[in-house]
C-alpha cells in the first residue's frame, strides 16, 4: 500500500461512517453512532472497556509521543 | 421571562462555563507541555480523565425508559473494517508510506496550540462517554 491508498482507505471508512449516521437519521432504519454507543454503555463490562480505552487513548495520544 | 432559575441567572452561568473553560484550557495546555513519557505527562492525562469520568458520572441522569433502538451491525462492521485497515497500516513499513492514525494524529497535533485544543477536546469526550 503506498501512502495515498492509506490515507484514501481512511478517507473511505470515514465517508462510510458520515453517510451511515445520515442514513440513520434520516430513516431511523439503522442506529445512530449515539445509539449503538448507548446500546454498548448498557452493560457495565462494555462501558469499563470503552472508558479505560478513551483513557488509552489519550495516553497514547498526549504522553508516548515526543512532539517537541 | 424569570431572570433566575434555581438561583442562578444566566449571567452566571455564563461566568461558570467560561470559567470552566477556562480552567480546562489552562491546564490542558500545562498538561501537553510535560515531557513525553514522563510520570508528570501520565499522571497529568490521568488525573484529567478521572476527572471527566466522575464529573460525567454525576450528572448521568436517572434511568431512563429503555427505548428499542434500530440495529447497529453496521457500526460493528464499520469498526472492524477500520480497526483492519489500521492493523495493515501498522504492520507494514516505513511509516510515511503506511500512516497509522496515531501518526498521522501526530502530525496534525505538532504544535502546542493544537495538542492543548485536542486535549481539551478529549477530556469533554471523556465526560461526555461518563454521562451517557
Amino acid at each position: 500500500m503506498t501512502r495515498l491508498v492509506t490515507l484514501l482507505g481512511y478517507g473511505a471508512i470515514a465517508l462510510a461512517a458520515l453517510g451511515l449516521e445520515l442514513a440513520a437519521r434520516r430513516t431511523g432504519r439503522v442506529a445512530t453512532i449515539g445509539q449503538a454507543l448507548d446500546a454498548v454503555l448498557r452493560r457495565w463490562p462494555f462501558r469499563l472497556a470503552l472508558l479505560a480505552g478513551w483513557m488509552w487513548l489519550g495516553w497514547h495520544l498526549f504522553v508516548r509521543v515526543d512532539w517537541r | 421571562m424569570h431572570a433566575h432559575d434555581g438561583g442562578t441567572t444566566p449571567a452566571r452561568r455564563l461566568a461558570a462555563w467560561t470559567g470552566a473553560i477556562a480552567l480546562l484550557l489552562g491546564y490542558a495546555w500545562w498538561a501537553v507541555s510535560r515531557p513525553p513519557f514522563s510520570a508528570a505527562a501520565t499522571a497529568a492525562v490521568l488525573l484529567a480523565g478521572a476527572a471527566g469520568a466522575f464529573i460525567g458520572a454525576l450528572s448521568r441522569g436517572r434511568t431512563e425508559p429503555r427505548v428499542v433502538a434500530p440495529r447497529g451491525g453496521a457500526w460493528v462492521v464499520l469498526g472492524a473494517a477500520a480497526g483492519l485497515w489500521q492493523l495493515a497500516a501498522f504492520l507494514q513499513q516505513p511509516r510515511h508510506e503506511h500512516p497509522t492514525l496515531s501518526s498521522l494524529a501526530n502530525a496534525l497535533l505538532d504544535s502546542q496550540p493544537a495538542r492543548a485544543a485536542a486535549f481539551a477536546v478529549w477530556v469533554l469526550g471523556t465526560v461526555r462517554l461518563a454521562r451517557r
